[in-house]
């Protein structure tokens, strides 16, 4: 895999190409860009089949191990690595240690290794391990094993043990990379750690650099623990982050958050130069049962367009897709009332058109930042969406303490006075659009 | 007019015909399997999906839709073909299989079904009037009349008689309350259980009735296999050949081949999709548990020689990894599943047409029982209608 920086605006932000893949050399995937979340190696809720009536090209696929270490019998006997394992050779692999979408237990460390939270148990992996999987399961992009599940508010001892333990797993990846036939077409990512300690980060970053001539990439981890509180972190505090290690390190290489960010943490990273993200965030509000409308047209002020909570009685009469614009599979058909019913009823469908339209409309979020930067106009789209995203934030604020009134007509009320401003607008606001 | 059927050929040496039923929504090709979408979906598949399986007729079921959405929902969307983006044909139980099946507190009396709401606890009457009014509602092409259901094991024959009574009686009622009668047809259903007297009586009384189609009901409840084919057998003698019969609850690839040779039209079954979420996959000799150690490093499809968009993708190895684990995987064995029985009707069809339904039906037995050690149920039953799976061997 190779990558491009194709254009640099005037700020910092980038659109970049992703190319050079073995199996399909003329592919291309553009930068920024969300990765589709795999569990098991399959994109979560969709089959190959489905996911190929969703998007035509092809696309960069997250693979945790903590999902698909169990994949490893498997891949050995068909020897071809995942994506051909999962039934998506069309499409590329980045494969990770873990799943920031999950919340897993914390401490469990060994002196040089980290446990992998699977569904059927703890399991230790050392660095070498860990190369042994890559081997097997040949990814495009390899992000080295790091400790760096831990949130901002974490203490210092345990920061600079975490900087030692990913220093030493990066040193073996390396040396593994280095003499591996089988990953001489993938691009290793080095990970840096100690983001709440700058002095540790500082250390991070500098043994990153001892290595840049082997790396292909920069992941950002050590920012979030997973656990909600952790991902709710002042934007300011993280932009100073992301401007500091973009700043530190060489502009041609690959950039790659990692980590469940919700639009307004993303376009700020995109604005420091950050080009690949998870793409687990689609997953969690498909999982809840929420589907993201936003707005992308900047020339309408849409305050109250952001998601929507497809669980609310309110949708069961509403014959309208989740948006009117939207060209997915499940808008085109589909409408809220159905994919409420489906929800209510428990039905795996309403998972699978949630997905749909979710991943559909990531995506989008992230076609039009290119299209942005592209023409100099990044800075007002990023606005555009992080209001959108705020006023959701405050609505729901408020909305919760709507929750709390102790008359329960009144909550009632109010509460759907608040829903009421959220959907009777809403559903057509992108219809002007692109 | 809601359904024409014509036969467009028949075997001639068993009772099985090709036939086209024209409805509102499809032209369905017959013999048929309708795969059953209980809460107006098909766990997980998209329509477009089973649009490229061939499905031409799903279920759905009266039961449970009128609980959720419910007739306010579905009234206002205009029918159930809207509401889930299906624009095949669609049928409709009657709901009255629900109550026996997931209610203990049924009562039955010959005003309707009363029974204790599993959502709310209220108590609700569900008559034959209100059952047809659910499903006019909902708009499925054939609707069902509701009948008076008991366990198919049941053994108390007064109780079996009156059931049987009333179901007729109910039919009545049904076809009276009908308020679509050009949209959508009501098919009877025959009841008696294994009590060849009531049936035959249930399935006379029924043949009066300006109907376009019939049902065989109340079988396939846990009966010996040995009682099970000769009331399909009664019901398809005794019911004219110019109308589809249907038989419920049936969706076994052997059982579909003789009941098929035996004159019947119409299948419906959740065993497909319901062993596919179990993680097993259909194939000729019966079904592969994919949770099993042997398929860890088994890189060949479920099935070499199907066409499914999952044969043609993944292999057993991977769907072992996955399996009772993501939902990916319940969708790629419903998907294999449901191209199963649309490849094994289509067979028939094709066979029944080609003039070569017996050889057919012989090939298919011997493909499944590979030392001719039939079941002698089968043997008998196939040869009420002229095929003698013996004669292969014996020759020998």
């Amino acid at each position: 895999m190779r990558f491009f920086t194709k254009k640099l605006s005037s700020g910092s932000e980038r659109v970049g190409s992703m190319t050079g893949f073995l199996k399909t050399p003329s592919a291309v995937v553009e930068t920024p860009t969300a990765a589709l979340l795999t569990q098991g190696g399959s994109v979560v809720h969709l089959t190959a089949d489905v996911l190929s009536r969703v998007f035509s090209d092809s696309k960069l696929l997250w693979v945790p191990l903590s999902n698909s270490a169990h994949l490893e019998n498997g891949l050995k006997a068909q020897g071809k690595g995942v994506a051909q394992f999962a039934g998506l050779q069309e499409h590329f692999t980045c494969v990770t240690f873990q799943n920031m979408n999950e919340v897993t237990p914390s401490g469990h460390f060994e002196v040089d290794k980290v446990p992998l939270w699977t569904k059927h148990g703890k399991k230790m992996i050392s660095a070498d391990r860990y190369m042994d999987l890559m081997e097997v399961f040949k990814p495009d992009i390899i992000l080295a094993i790091a400790d760096s599940r831990m949130s901002l508010e974490e203490g210092y001892k345990r920061i600079a043990k975490s900087v030692d333990r990913t220093t030493k797993m990066l040193n073996t990846c390396v040396e593994r990379y280095k003499v591996s036939k089988e990953l001489q077409n993938s691009c290793l990512v080095g990970v840096v750690v100690g983001c709440a300690q700058s002095r540790k980060l500082e250390e991070s970053l500098q043994h990153f650099l001892r290595h840049k001539d082997i790396l292909g990439g920069v992941a950002l981890s050590g920012l979030t623990d997973g656990t909600e509180e952790s991902n709710d972190v002042p934007i300011d505090k993280l932009e100073a982050i992301f401007e500091k290690v973009s700043n530190a390190l060489p502009k041609d290489i690959l950039h790659v958050v990692e980590g469940c960010w919700n639009p307004a943490v993303i376009l700020t990273a995109i604005s420091y130069g950050w080009d690949v993200f998870d793409g687990s965030y689609a997953v969690k509000l498909s999982n809840l049962g929420h589907a993201l409308i936003l707005n992308f047209d900047v020339t309408r002020d849409m305050k109250s367009s952001y998601l929507l909570d497809l669980n609310d009685e309110c949708y069961k009469d509403q014959f309208v897709p989740i948006l009117e614009s939207c060209e997915c599979l499940a808008c085109e058909k589909h409408t809220r009332a159905y994919i409420r019913h489906l929800l209510n009823t428990r039905e795996m469908l309403a998972s699978v058109l949630l997905s749909i339209h979710n991943l559909y409309h990531f995506d989008q979020m992230f076609y039009h930042a290119r299209q942005h930067i592209l023409t100099n106009t990044f800075e007002v789209y990023k606005k555009h969406i992080i209001k959108q995203y705020e006023s959701y934030r405050s609505l729901k604020l408020e909305m919760d303490i709507a929750e709390t009134e102790p008359d329960h007509s009144l909550q009632v009320k109010k509460k759907s006075k608040l829903v009421e401003e959220v959907t009777n607008n809403n559903y057509k606001v992108n219809c002007n659009n692109i | 007019m809601a359904l024409t059927f014509s036969v467009q050929a028949e075997c001639g040496v068993t009772r099985a015909r090709a036939g086209l039923m024209t409805l509102p929504h499809y032209d369905v090709k017959t013999p048929v399997f309708m795969p059953v979408g209980t809460q107006g979906t098909m766990k997980g598949l998209l329509p477009e999906q089973l649009e490229d399986l061939d499905c031409e007729i799903i279920l759905g079921n009266t039961y449970h839709l009128g609980n959720r959405p419910g007739t306010d929902v579905l009234k206002k969307v205009g029918g159930l073909h809207k509401f889930m983006a299906w624009n095949r044909a669609l049928l409709t139980d009657s709901g009255g299989f629900q109550m026996v099946s997931l209610l203990k507190l049924a009562e039955i009396t010959e005003e309707g079904v009363k029974f204790k709401s599993p959502y709310d606890g209220s108590e609700i009457m569900l008559t034959p009037e209100k059952s047809i009014e659910i499903q006019n509602c909902i708009g499925a092409d054939i609707i069902m009349q509701l009948d008076d259901v008991v366990q198919t094991t049941f053994q108390d024959n007064d109780r079996i008689k009156e059931a049987t009574e009333r179901t007729s009686r109910w039919l009545d009622r049904c076809l009276k309350a009908h308020s679509r009668p050009l949209e959508q047809s009501i098919f009877p259903i025959v009841q008696g259980l294994l009590n060849s007297e009531l049936r035959r009586q249930s399935a006379e009384e029924h043949m009066r009735k300006n109907v376009n189609g019939f049902a065989i009901g109340g079988l396939s409840g846990g009966e010996a296999k040995d009682d099970f084919w000769p009331m399909v057998s009664l019901g398809t003698e005794v019911l004219d050949t110019r109308r589809p019969r249907y038989l419920m609850g049936v969706g076994v690839a052997v059982d579909l081949v003789v009941c098929v040779a035996l004159g019947v039209d119409m299948f419906d079954c959740v065993y497909p999709t319901r062993t596919a979420r179990f993680g097993c996959a259909l194939v000729k000799k019966g079904q592969l548990n994919l949770k099993q150690k042997q398929y860890e490093t088994d890189l060949t499809p479920i099935d070499k020689d199907c066409s499914c968009s999952t044969c043609k993708t993944y292999t057993r190895a991977y769907i072992h990894c996955i399996v009772s684990v993501e939902t990916v995987a319940c969708h790629l064995i419903s998907v294999h599943n449901i191209a199963f029985q649309m490849h094994l009707m289509r067979t028939m069809r094709e066979n029944i047409i080609n003039g070569t339904f017996v050889q057919f039906v012989k090939n298919f037995m011997s493909e499944v029982f590979p030392n001719y050690n039939y079941p002698t149920w089968i043997i008998n039953s196939l040869k009420s209608v002229g095929i003698n799976l013996c004669e292969n061997y014996c020759s020998f």
